[in-house]
């Protein structure tokens, strides 16, 4: 029995401290999955802390024969989803410009250049990633910053492999696009390329 | 375009490395002669190259000892509901269940209309029976509040404790306030 295992198991019994121990893991984890879903990082810390409150309240459902991980991005993603609906639903709109991430205009071990640099990269990858649909966003999210197989995807999406994969080529398609209209790609590329 | 489409499937097969060795040769000798295709292979390398080397961003300190700090009552609050909620529907369904065994069990009877008068005759006596046994007791805690103020006094202070100590617990059992916490600047 590893130590994920044994503090799920206290905390199954109302062991709130090893419940923390998974906090501790999992905060950047579910923290960041909130943060690539809705944008913002006022918003991001209220959605990780109530994933996180869900999956305490909730343990008695969660099924060890999953990854624990799994399970609780599952429980972010869809109340990121949930939110970004009802934040459509009072008219809000998406489109207007979002705070970048505080760490982004805050750490002292980056020269100006490199954070520079960052806070460059993380508004290029936010206003991308807000362009696309809910569920494209929420797939190539839990692709590239978790390494999830399709099959792990289509588990947390409740949906089929060949959605996931659908979603997956729909969303770098317009990525793609995207990336390109920003100039992302140069004009003349080149004769000869590695696949 | 067809070949579009068959060349972009294997563009995807590619990103995530599930493309086997035979049709990597063929896309690479495909990107190799239209101009097209290479470009978007190569928007799709750039946008992967860059979403890998995005990091994960990490919350504001002390995100876990205030997140632990809003789950005491989380679990507890859930039991306590479920509890409530159980109960709320016991009441419900059991006398529902008693009623409709009973109606099933005395059908017979019930349809015989001197038995009927007398079940309703003996109703309506029992019915009298309970109305003077509560109006003997109103007439005689009326009669008890004159003569003992200072008991009747004790017992609303004990009323009282009661209630306080139900708000106390209501309070305990009571969904944490939504957060309010940003962590800018």
């Amino acid at each position: 029995m590893n130590d994920e295992q044994v503090w799920l198991e206290r905390a199954r019994r109302g062991d709130k401290n090893a419940f923390g121990q998974l906090i501790e893991a999992y905060q950047g984890p579910v923290y960041n999955l909130a943060y690539r879903m809705l944008g913002n990082a006022g918003e991001a810390e209220e959605a990780a802390q109530e994933a996180f409150i869900r999956a305490y309240t909730r343990l008695d459902s969660y099924d060890p024969a999953h990854k624990f991980s799994t399970w609780l991005l599952s429980i972010t993603s869809n109340y990121c989803i949930d939110q970004i609906r009802k934040r459509r639903a009072v008219l809000l709109s998406i489109d207007e410009p979002l705070p970048p991430h505080p760490a982004l205009h805050s750490d002292n071990n980056k020269g100006p250049e490199a954070q520079y640099l960052a806070q460059e990269r993380e508004a290029l990858v936010q206003g991308m990633l807000r362009e696309l649909p809910d569920e494209y966003r929420q797939a190539v999210v839990l692709r590239y910053w978790y390494d999830m197989s399709y099959e792990e995807i289509a588990e947390v999406q409740k949906t089929t492999v060949s959605a996931v994969k659908s979603r997956l080529f729909r969303a770098r398609r317009q990525l793609a696009e995207s990336g390109m209209g920003r100039g992302l790609v140069p004009a003349e590329v080149e004769d000869e390329v590695m696949v | 375009m067809e070949h579009e489409e068959r060349y972009y499937l294997m563009m995807m097969g590619a990103l995530d490395d599930e493309l086997p060795d035979a049709d990597r040769e063929e896309l690479t000798a495909h990107l190799d002669g239209c101009a097209d295709c290479r470009r978007e292979w190569q928007a799709l390398l750039a946008i992967d190259t860059l979403f890998r080397q995005t990091p994960l961003l990490m919350p504001a300190v002390n995100f876990a000892e205030r997140t632990l700090a809003l789950l005491p009552s989380s679990r507890l609050r859930v039991r306590a509901l479920s509890a409530v909620y159980l109960i709320l529907l016991a009441s419900g369904i059991v006398p529902l269940l008693l009623a409709l065994f009973l109606v099933a069990r005395y059908a017979p009877i019930l349809q015989q209309p001197a038995l009927v008068e007398r079940v309703v005759t003996t109703l309506v006596n029992v019915g009298r029976v309970a109305a003077t046994v509560v109006g003997a007791l109103l007439a005689g805690a009326g009669r008890f509040v004159a003569e003992q103020p200072a008991v009747v006094g004790l017992m609303i202070l004990l009323a009282g404790f009661v209630l306080l100590w139900g708000g106390v617990l209501q309070r305990l059992l009571a969904q944490p306030a939504p957060i309010r916490v940003r962590n800018r600047g």
